[in-house]
């Protein structure tokens, strides 16, 4: 983990308001970048499975070599898995196809430490319930149902890295039909990483929240990422909640005293 | 019919082994999950390089696994383009496999194999209460009810689904990863009580009550609630290997796995 470097110091100085307004960029940029593969896929029209996949692991594994850095978050750089799953039948004669690109993992129960991008192989994996449900997933669910970006999360892996990650996923579409999603992975640690010096500078504790409260970074020892804001140390009344948008995450500011 | 299962119950069988005896473990974890119904009869087994992939061991390895497996008449491997390692369909119960694998553990390594299984759910559960939101617990509670699967290897895949899920719903990825290891090392043995109706209905209740504890934000009462559940599969467990010991059947009265 990074030393936290203070925000850039001769720069205005930092606010919730630009606390908020960073939140908002990186995921505008994140979601850019899924942008740009969207458009890609879309360009390339109708093609072979073999074809996909050269494309979106040409589009995607770049995306998975980085680190992150403070202060100069390159958003492709917090994703820790990303691709494009299509829709039943977009592929020719497949119900399911899933592209998609896992960064270096460490010691994961069942797929064990890789060092460089690896695809996830679902065909090698012994359950095809998952396959079956995957379009009741949130992921891919909403995106469907809304034809909007999506944003999971955060939540536990519990299929493939066994992380903490928040899931971004947005809709490819060829006129009114959904023909997949693309998305990546951001891991709650990377976010951490470039998002806390930012709080840190704040002279009030703040946690970023997501639509449910549930806490991805905090600058609050008593409220941890995982938790639930509010809950019965942390009542609703002690925190202002600013919205972060484009996102569904809010930033709450502590501004009554401390939980004995 | 194949049973529907969530990925956790079945990604573990193959989940990454420790260093000591790897061909023994392989063979163990394989024959745990066919005695137990995780791989049906009739199914085929990954190919020897993807086992030796996904277990994280080297491919003589696997093969000399696969042979102990074939000795046991447990597989049968076939040629050709077809081919593969296919579990074998037979209508005997593996009853006689069960009890050499409860008579070769001590009641010792048992009861503190559930003392940690416990712990680790107890954690998981304390945690879930605490922090699950309502569409979490909605969830959880429907996992319940459409978990599919009747009788002994439902009864498993449904309970063992439902324990993941409590330690997803923990936001800990640290419990996640333990909870799955120790699933795929013991999985079929923590939940053997499950091949009794009788301890698969009390099962079946304690976890819709776990679940209504978690809906209702209760991190107390969702610890003791799981912590019954454990002490009751240890028992239970128990009960079985002193019966097996003086010679007697693995279930006490109607067998069902």
């Amino acid at each position: 983990m990074q030393p936290s470097l203070p925000p850039e110091s001769t720069d205005a100085p930092v606010t919730l308001a630009s606390c908020v307004a960073e939140v908002s960029d990186i995921f505008a940029r994140a979601f850019h970048i899924l942008g740009g593969w969207r458009d890609l896929i879309v360009s390339a029209g109708p093609v072979q499975a073999a074809e996909l996949d050269a494309l979106v692991e040409r589009l995607v594994v770049p995306a998975l070599r980085g680190t992150p850095r403070a202060m100069t978050p390159d958003p492709a750089s917090l994703m820790t898995g990303a691709g494009f799953i299509a829709a039943p039948q977009f592929v020719t004669g497949r119900e399911f196809h899933f592209a998609w690109w896992l960064g270096p993992l460490a010691g994961t129960p069942l797929l064990g430490t890789t060092t460089a991008p690896s695809r996830l192989d679902l065909a090698a994996r012994v359950n095809t319930e998952f396959l079956r449900d995957f379009r009741e997933l949130e992921w891919y669910q909403v995106p469907e149902a809304t034809a909007r970006t999506h944003v999971t999360g955060p939540y536990v892996d519990h299929l493939c890295t066994f992380d903490y990650v928040i899931t971004l996923t947005m809709p490819v579409r060829v006129g009114e039909e959904m023909v997949g999603v693309v998305g990546a992975d951001v891991s709650v640690k990377s976010l951490e990483q470039v998002l806390l010096p930012h709080f840190l500078a704040l002279a009030s504790p703040v946690a970023l929240v997501n639509a449910s409260g549930r806490v991805v970074t905090s600058t609050e020892p008593s409220l941890p990422p995982g938790d639930v804001l509010p809950n019965g140390r942390h009542p609703l009344a002690d925190y202002v909640q600013v919205p972060c948008p484009g996102t569904p995450f809010l930033l709450a500011m502590r501004v009554r005293a401390a939980p004995h | 019919m194949e049973p529907q299962l969530r990925p956790g119950a079945r990604e573990a069988i193959f989940a990454q082994l420790d260093e000591a005896g790897r061909a023994e473990q392989v063979a163990r974890r394989l024959t745990d999950a066919i005695i137990l119904g995780v791989l049906t009869p009739g199914e085929r087994l990954p190919s020897e390089q993807e086992l030796a992939r996904r277990f994280g061991v080297a491919l003589i390895t696997v093969r000399d696994a696969l042979v102990m497996l074939r000795d046991a008449a447990l597989v049968e491997t076939r040629r050709g383009r077809e081919g593969g390692s296919f579990v074998i369909q037979t209508d005997a119960p593996h009853g006689t496999l069960l009890q050499s694998r409860l008579r070769g553990l001590a009641q010792v390594e048992l009861s503190d194999l559930f003392v940690y299984f416990s712990t680790i759910l107890e954690g998981c559960a304390e945690r879930a209460a605490l922090r699950a939101s309502p569409a979490d617990a909605d969830r959880l509670r429907g996992w319940l009810h459409t978990a599919p699967g009747s009788g002994a290897a439902g009864a498993r895949a449904t309970a063992g689904g439902f324990l993941l899920e409590l330690a997803v719903l923990s936001q800990s990825p640290r419990l996640v990863r333990e909870h799955i290891r120790l699933q795929a090392e013991f999985g079929p043995l923590l939940l053997l009580a499950l091949g009794d109706p009788q301890a698969r209905d009390r099962v079946a209740a304690g976890n819709r009550e776990i679940a209504a504890a978690i809906a209702r934000g209760e991190p107390l009462a969702a610890r003791t609630l799981v912590a019954d559940q454990a002490r009751e599969l240890s028992e239970w467990l128990l009960a079985a290997k002193t019966r097996t010991e003086r010679g007697g059947p693995l279930y006490a009265a109607v067998a069902t796995a």
